[in-house]
């Protein structure tokens, strides 16, 4: 195949895939009130986690650990709108692969792996719009100091990097079909690790130092702890770093997506089931 | 003559391994190798209307996945449109359309207009043609509103019309179908029958059929290929097929009283229920409404189904006649 050819099929290859990603995002905005009951969702877990970092703060224990006082919430928020925006594309890739869904996809000419990550993260997107909203209406509210305008911006870049990552891990969860009959034990450790590894509810600069940097380096820190450090304590030398962090893991992962992928392909051609 | 179809030998064996019982298969098994598709050869000329007919599995349907190329023989050839399926699968797929009863290619929760919209990028089609397709598509298939209303909320029978409309507008060569009236009623069925056998002669369109349902394959078929435990049984026009072995109705009538009591030429009685009367009808020798109008005559009727025999039956007889 020439150069031109191959140019062509990928300008093709990537049209398709913003048409799914344009696809998943009016989907989850067809399904309103699940996205509105979200929201709301998202606003208590809010006025709970916010409560908790003001009581921190008020004993200065904050202090103690040299953490900005009012930082720790909007770090908080930061990650938990990554958190709940994250669609779950692990039960697309189970339901597809064990009930069979997966051969009309496979006899279109468009590959069936990045349609689906395309279609997630489109749903995704989504939700971080909604969310998104729902933040600076409970942030209006609420009173507080706003984050530095930087770190909005800064927010804007790794907060849609920070779901692709996740929306990766979760796509090996679910790739795991191939051999398991159910994903959510895989999906349920990657999730666990996220809390931990990734600084959902405090940032991992907490660990002790040398846990911290094994932390600071998972994809787990790059799907959430990045973002939120942003939101945090600005600098442009720190959303470099996060935004190098989180674009290696998106290759490796997108790799370690596409080998799992081709190997449960030849598993499916070979077998004709799973 | 280039053919759109060739098989040539193909088959397609699968293994597994069998534990015994007891401690000792905790250590042991034995492979067992379960042969789906025997080498069975046959061509298909461009515009021929075929159905691949068998009990479940007969292996119809691993044939139809070598066919579409989402399964590796295990020997044997096959071209389909000058492809070969399992290594020229994304090239093939730009030639064929494909619909699966059981399972939609539409996205439920959005207007089928988008999925279609998904469709024509994922196919790479122009514009134009895309929606001049669409148009035509629609003013045949009476889709109108139905574009802009949501999957989930559509009938069976409308989303299989939008299914079938998502599988051609690519403009393929080629048309897989897979149990495509499945769960619909009779005025479903017969619209589904009616635009695949018309759209399949106006276009040039070749159609590879699998159903349980005798009546798709005597209207939309052309050509009719029994395959019983991996093999070809039989091989021939649907009108050959037709008087042979789907001559026959199965009538039952549920009645309030007695059992209904006829006695005319080409009707045997099955074994019923309480209040149910089942008459299996030759209608080579008499007419279902012939029978029907004995039966009302006689009083007590409260209710009618007519049904074509199992297609388990029709194999069965098929086979029979075969060996």
């Amino acid at each position: 195949m020439t150069s031109t050819l191959r140019r062509a099929e990928a300008r093709s290859t990537l049209r398709a895939a913003a048409s799914a990603l344009r696809m998943g995002f009016d989907q989850t905005l067809a399904g309103w009130p699940v996205l509105a009951g979200r929201c709301l969702f998202f606003g208590l877990i809010m006025t709970v986690l916010s409560a908790l970092w003001d009581k921190v703060a008020a004993e200065q224990v904050a202090g103690a650990i040299a953490l900005p006082p009012g930082g720790v919430v909007l770090y908080v928020g930061a990650t938990e709108w990554i958190t709940l925006s994250l669609p779950a594309v692990y039960l697309r890739f189970e339901d597809d692969i064990r009930s069979g869904g997966l051969e009309i996809h496979l006899l279109r000419p468009k590959p069936y792996l990045l349609q689906t990550l395309a279609l997630g993260l489109g749903g995704g997107l989504a939700r971080l719009a909604a969310l998104g909203v729902t933040a600076i209406l409970l942030l209006a509210l609420s009173g507080r100091a706003w984050p530095p305008l930087e770190g909005l911006a800064f927010l804007l870049v790794l907060g849609p990097l920070g779901l692709l990552v996740g929306v990766m891990l979760y796509a090996l969860a679910g790739l795991a079909a191939f051999w398991a009959r159910r994903t959510l034990p895989f999906q349920l450790i990657i999730q666990k690790l996220m809390f931990l590894l990734g600084g959902l509810f405090a940032p991992v600069t907490l660990y002790p130092a040398a846990l911290a940097e094994v932390a600071r380096a998972s994809p787990f820190a790059a799907h959430l702890y990045w973002a939120g450090a942003q939101v945090m304590a600005p600098s442009l030398m720190g959303f470099l770093v996060g935004a190098g962090w989180q674009l290696a893991w998106i290759l490796l992962l997108g790799a370690a997506c596409l080998g799992l992928w081709r190997l449960g392909l030849a598993k499916l051609l070979r077998e004709g089931t799973i | 003559m280039s053919f759109a179809v060739t098989a040539a030998q193909l088959s397609k064996s699968y293994r597994y391994s069998r534990r015994g019982r007891g401690w000792r298969a905790a250590f042991s098994s034995e492979q067992v190798t379960i042969e789906a598709v025997a080498g069975v050869d046959f061509q298909i000329a461009p515009g021929e209307r075929v159905a691949i007919i068998g009990p479940n599995g007969a292996g119809k349907s691993t044939t139809l996945k070598m066919l579409s190329g989402i399964l590796q023989p295990s020997s044997g050839a096959a071209t389909v449109l000058g492809l070969v399926p399992w290594r020229q699968r994304k090239a093939l797929a730009y030639r064929i359309g494909v619909v699966f009863g059981q399972r939609s290619q539409l996205w439920g929760e959005l207007p089928a207009r988008d999925s279609f919209d998904l469709l024509r990028h994922v196919y790479d089609q122009d514009a134009r043609v895309f929606a001049r397709r669409l148009g035509e598509m629609s003013e045949r298939f009476a889709l109108g509103e139905l574009l802009d209303q949501p999957v989930h909320r559509m009938s069976l029978g409308q989303r299989m019309r939008c299914e079938i409309t998502a599988s051609l507008l690519h403009g393929p060569e080629l048309l897989f179908l897979d149990e495509p009236t499945i769960g619909l009623d009779v005025t479903a069925k017969a619209a589904i029958r009616d635009f695949i056998r018309e759209h399949a002669r106006d276009h040039g369109l070749t159609v590879l059929l699998t159903s349980h349902d005798t009546r798709d394959i005597e209207l939309v078929c052309d050509r009719v290929i029994v395959v019983n435990q991996g093999r070809i049984v039989v091989d021939q026009p649907t009108d050959q097929l037709r008087r042979r072995f789907l001559g026959r109705k199965i009538i039952t009538f549920q009645s309030a009283g007695a059992a209904v009591s006829l006695d005319l030429p080409g009707v045997t009685r099955r074994a019923g229920a309480a209040h149910a009367t089942v008459l299996e009808v030759d209608t080579r020798v008499v007419r279902v409404e012939q029978v029907i109008a004995a039966a009302m005559a006689d009083g007590g009727i409260e209710d009618v189904t007519i049904e074509d025999p199992p297609m388990e039956e029709v194999i069965h007889d098929i086979y029979a006649a075969a060996r």
